[in-house]
């Protein structure tokens, strides 16, 4: 859905997006992680065509950017770096604009799908309120919505769910899942693990405009080949375990060994109490923070 | 590739952007700079063409630009528009005694309608029509700025020795043959006349003045659009509109009152200069010398004379004597004389040099006083 | 999509508080002319307006010319300054981008909503003189062309038009101008402020005899040739330049802003 080869946007002697290639597969939810000013919101430029590659190249929707845009772009929303609306005008209205402005838009089914969208991101109440009457998070879920308005099969997001509450951000969730069930790719760019870590089947992390990091969520947390145990009773499973025990932090031991069930049965056979064990698994932020560690060749940094 | 290609693209549309530009800007330039085609008339041949072409039937625009500010005082203001300004000309000639012509303002125009001795002035901002039969002597107005009127009048007495052809220039889209008036006498301060001819109906096209040791043109007045075809009758008519004031005027200018309600009468040789013949020679106003060597002068009263003094004296590079006050404006050269209880000040003007000048005074002096 | 610019100018309050703004100053004047009965000096003041005490019905024309020098290039530029300008500062551009909508497009929309808007507001002062100049001016009709010929109302009516759809062309360059300085900076206000400096400009040195030679080419040269309408024949020698010379600016700052837009990197 996405592809970039080598992309790079320098800005005078500033190199704000390095050699970045992209691969965005249909059915992803990926998420693309960064911390702020590591060429997120570039890089999402360049692949909309709002901002032009100094070298490299976009493949969106297997359309060339920025020239294939116009075959490209109906098929896809987006939301950029934060929502924005004519303030006078109510959320429909707006809506309704965006929808007749450029090709795409069927006016005879606009009413309908303007309903839905407010419907699907939950404004259907204030849907006649102008905009400048909205919260914050009404105005990123109107952006949300104009996104969606024309069923794109790709979702470009730049961090919705900025300035939502928990339950919102909770509501957005679960309408990008019930998107991506029903064949939206989406991509979604943001600064929070958490969010990434919770929705996405696969990542990719920006560090000072490199990309450093670039796989399937679930290969990155595939259990390491470790266990984890929690006991009360270290010096007895440091006795029977004696040398497969790896590290040690309080009752927390990580000893070497994939699997679990095996290593419960010999604990619980010899009377040492658990209680906790399960395989180990990388957080997502364990990983991110390794790969951008080594991106930077910075040394001695660990947790 | 996109991005060499959008690279390549970006340049491309500003050169393309440039191109345009420059193609615009110098399009005016390059059709001012195509060559006009010359014809072989000589010069008094076309001299004789532009003399008997009074009564060619004509409308167009022109435009006149004069260079000279005249430093003087309101009784004159007309003037100093009309030889310091720039003037919009529209006219309409059927003939010398049918014709119209509007000076163009931003907000409004003055026509002049002339039929048979008579003019009828219009003036819009005013909403007045004011009808005069033509005086012996007046001040110039707009129409005598007119390239005909002005390149017939300068040319006029024009000899064969004294003109010249110069190269063809493109004028209101005709290809001008050009005739060069180098006066021969020495007393005039106008260095050449410029005037270009449309070569089938002998209208003077464009007219040059250029005073002695000036590189730009003192005077400079321009047909930018021309026919050669009779006006409509309806074109040169005037019926004053209702609610319009109308009036007769008996004496339209200064210099007209002058003529008719001064106190003295001018001589009939002034500086070695005779006194013209074709205007009246029983008026106070005196009009001498011959071709473009001219010379006018006119007693005048204190109440005109004072003012007119202290703005002469003011003016920058005047010089004052006892033969009164001396100002030069391009060309044109200006002499208050002093008054007093038994003489009255005379104005002279000209085109002529201050020493023409400076003996016209000598010679006034000696007009014997009628107190009026 | 020239259709969506079309409502969205006329849905903006801002378009119809500037209408009203453009429309105090004239009927100002006539209030004022009405009171103290006092004409502008024959050769001064704005074109028709010291014929206006006797005939109210020429006040549309005199409207046009009070506003045309200042009011209306003012509205003209901070409309069109705001145009790209005033999308990209609000975010958006970005969103209308993205739909897609082409960004040749876009520039050509947003001249043909500013003209639309000129032309809007020409009409709707030219309405609100000829009615405030019926009620409180002269009634003693004039009908005289600047010429001094008879015109009949219908000759009026239609030269009113042609002057109307003169003026409104004339505002073709400043309107130009303004969309191409809205294109290179987000800021709306810098590109109305920058458009107007080139107003000044060109009107200060349409008073200089020295900038002779720029004269034909600066944008204000022949805003009041509409008077030309009014002479009888009329003339169209002025009003022609001056079409040509606002087309000249169309294609030319069209030409850099679509140069400049189109290859810009879009980061508001």
């Amino acid at each position: 859905m996405i592809r970039t080869r080598e992309l790079t946007k320098r800005y005078g002697s500033i190199l704000a997006v390095d050699g970045v290639s992209l691969d965005v597969r249909a059915g992803d939810i990926y998420g693309f992680l960064g911390a702020n000013g590591s060429g997120k919101t570039t890089t999402v430029r360049m692949i909309l065509g709002l901002v032009l590659a100094t070298s490299g190249e976009v493949q969106l929707l297997g359309q060339p950017m920025p020239r294939g845009g116009r075959k490209a772009l109906p098929q896809v929303g987006a939301l950029v770096e934060g929502p924005a609306a004519y303030a006078h005008l109510s959320g429909r209205a707006n809506l309704a604009l965006l929808d007749a402005m450029g090709a795409g838009g069927v006016r005879r089914t606009r009413q309908g799908r303007i309903d839905a969208v407010l419907e699907q991101v939950g404004l259907a109440e204030v849907g006649r309120r102008p905009v400048k009457a909205y919260s914050l998070g009404m105005r990123q879920r109107l952006g949300l919505g104009a996104a969606l308005l024309r069923q794109p099969r790709l979702l470009v997001l730049d961090e919705p769910t900025n300035g939502l509450d928990p339950q919102g951000i909770r509501e957005i969730r679960e309408l990008l899942q019930h998107l991506h069930a029903n064949g939206t790719t989406v991509f979604l760019s943001s600064h929070l693990l958490a969010e990434v870590e919770q929705l996405c089947t696969r990542v990719g992390v920006l560090d000072r405009g490199r990309l450093v990091l670039q796989e399937d969520l679930a290969d990155l947390q595939a259990p390491t080949g470790r266990t984890v145990v929690h006991t009360p009773d270290y010096d007895r499973a440091h006795a029977l375990l004696d040398g497969r025990i790896e590290q040690r932090d309080g009752d927390r031991l990580v000893v070497r060994g994939a699997d679990p069930a095996q290593l419960n049965a010999m604990l619980v056979s010899d009377g040492i109490r658990v209680t906790e064990l399960g395989p180990e698994r990388r957080t997502l932020e364990q990983v991110v923070l390794a790969a951008t560690d080594t991106s930077s060749h910075q040394v001695g940094v660990t947790r | 590739m996109s991005h060499d290609g959008f690279a390549v693209r970006a340049w491309q549309r500003w050169l393309a952007v440039g191109l345009g530009l420059a193609i615009l800007l110098s399009l005016p330039s390059v059709l001012g700079a195509l060559p006009a085609a010359d014809s072989d008339v000589g010069a008094t041949e076309l001299l004789e063409q532009v003399r008997d072409s009074g009564e060619v039937p004509f409308s167009g625009y022109a435009e006149s630009v004069g260079g000279l500010q005249l430093p003087v005082t309101r009784d004159f203001t007309d003037l100093v528009d009309l030889f310091g300004e720039r003037s919009r000309m529209r006219v309409w000639w059927r003939g010398s005694e049918d014709w119209r012509m509007d000076t163009l303002s931003a907000t409004g125009e003055t026509d002049l309608f002339h039929r048979a001795g008579a003019t009828l002035m219009w003036d819009y901002e005013d909403n007045r029509a004011t009808l005069s039969s033509d005086p012996d002597i007046r001040l110039p107005r707009t129409a005598d700025l007119l390239p005909t009127e002005l390149g017939r009048r300068l040319l006029s007495e024009a000899t064969a020795e004294e003109v010249t052809r110069i190269p063809p220039i493109r004028v209101a889209g005709r290809d001008a043959p050009g005739l060069r008036l180098q006066p021969a006498d020495s007393r005039t301060t106008v260095d050449r006349v410029d005037v270009w001819v449309d070569p089938q109906s002998g209208l003077p096209l464009r007219v040059q003045v250029h005073g002695v040791g000036s590189d730009t043109a003192a005077l400079t007045s321009t047909f930018l659009e021309l026919t050669v075809a009779p006006p409509s009758e309806s074109d040169t008519s005037f019926i004053t509109p209702t609610g319009a004031e109308f009036r007769f005027e008996d004496v339209i200018d200064v210099a007209a009152a002058a003529d008719q309600f001064a106190p003295a009468v001018a001589p009939d040789r002034l500086a070695g200069l005779d006194r013209r013949t074709d205007e009246s020679t029983v008026g106070a106003l005196g009009a001498y010398g011959r071709g473009v060597t001219l010379l006018a002068a006119v007693p005048i009263w204190d109440e005109i004379s004072r003012p007119l003094r202290d703005q002469l004296e003011a003016t920058p590079g005047a010089r004052i004597d006892e033969q009164g006050v001396y100002v030069s404006v391009g060309p044109l050269g200006l002499l208050l004389t002093p008054g007093s209880r038994e003489q009255r000040s005379w104005l002279i003007a000209g085109t002529v040099t201050s020493q023409t000048l400076a003996d016209a005074a000598t010679d006034v002096a000696r007009i014997p006083v009628a107190d009026g | 999509m020239i259709a969506v610019e079309l409502s969205k100018m006329l849905r903006r309050p801002r378009t119809w508080v500037t209408i009203l703004l453009l429309n105090a100053l004239p009927t100002l004047v006539a209030v004022l002319l009405a009171v103290t009965d006092l004409g502008p000096r024959p050769g001064s003041g704005p074109a028709f307006l010291s014929a206006v005490l006797a005939d109210g019905t020429l006040f549309p024309l005199a409207a046009l010319a009070i506003i045309l020098p200042l009011f209306l290039p003012i509205a003209v530029a901070v409309f069109a300054g705001d145009s790209v300008a005033g999308e990209a500062q609000s975010g958006t551009l970005r969103y209308l981008l993205v739909r897609p909508v082409g960004r040749t497009r876009l520039l050509v929309a947003k001249l043909v909503s500013v003209i639309a808007f000129v032309l809007l507001a020409v009409v709707i002062v030219a309405a609100t003189a000829y009615v405030v100049g019926s009620l409180l001016l002269g009634d003693q009709p004039l009908a005289a062309s600047v010429s001094g010929t008879t015109l009949t109302p219908e000759q009026v009516a239609v030269r009113t038009v042609l002057a109307i759809g003169y003026i409104t062309l004339s505002m073709l360059g400043v309107a130009s101008i303004a969309l191409l300085l809205s294109t290179l900076t987000d800021s709306p206000l810098a590109a109305a402020l920058g458009a107007l400096a080139f107003l000044i400009a060109s009107s200060l040195l349409l008073t200089l005899d020295a900038a002779e030679v720029l004269q034909p080419y600066l944008p204000t040269r022949y805003w009041l040739s509409f008077v030309d309408l009014f002479r009888d024949p009329i003339f169209w020698r002025d009003i022609v330049r001056g079409i040509g010379l606002q087309a000249v600016y169309v294609v030319v700052l069209l030409g850099a802003a679509w140069a400049n837009f189109t290859t810009k990197d879009v980061t508001s």
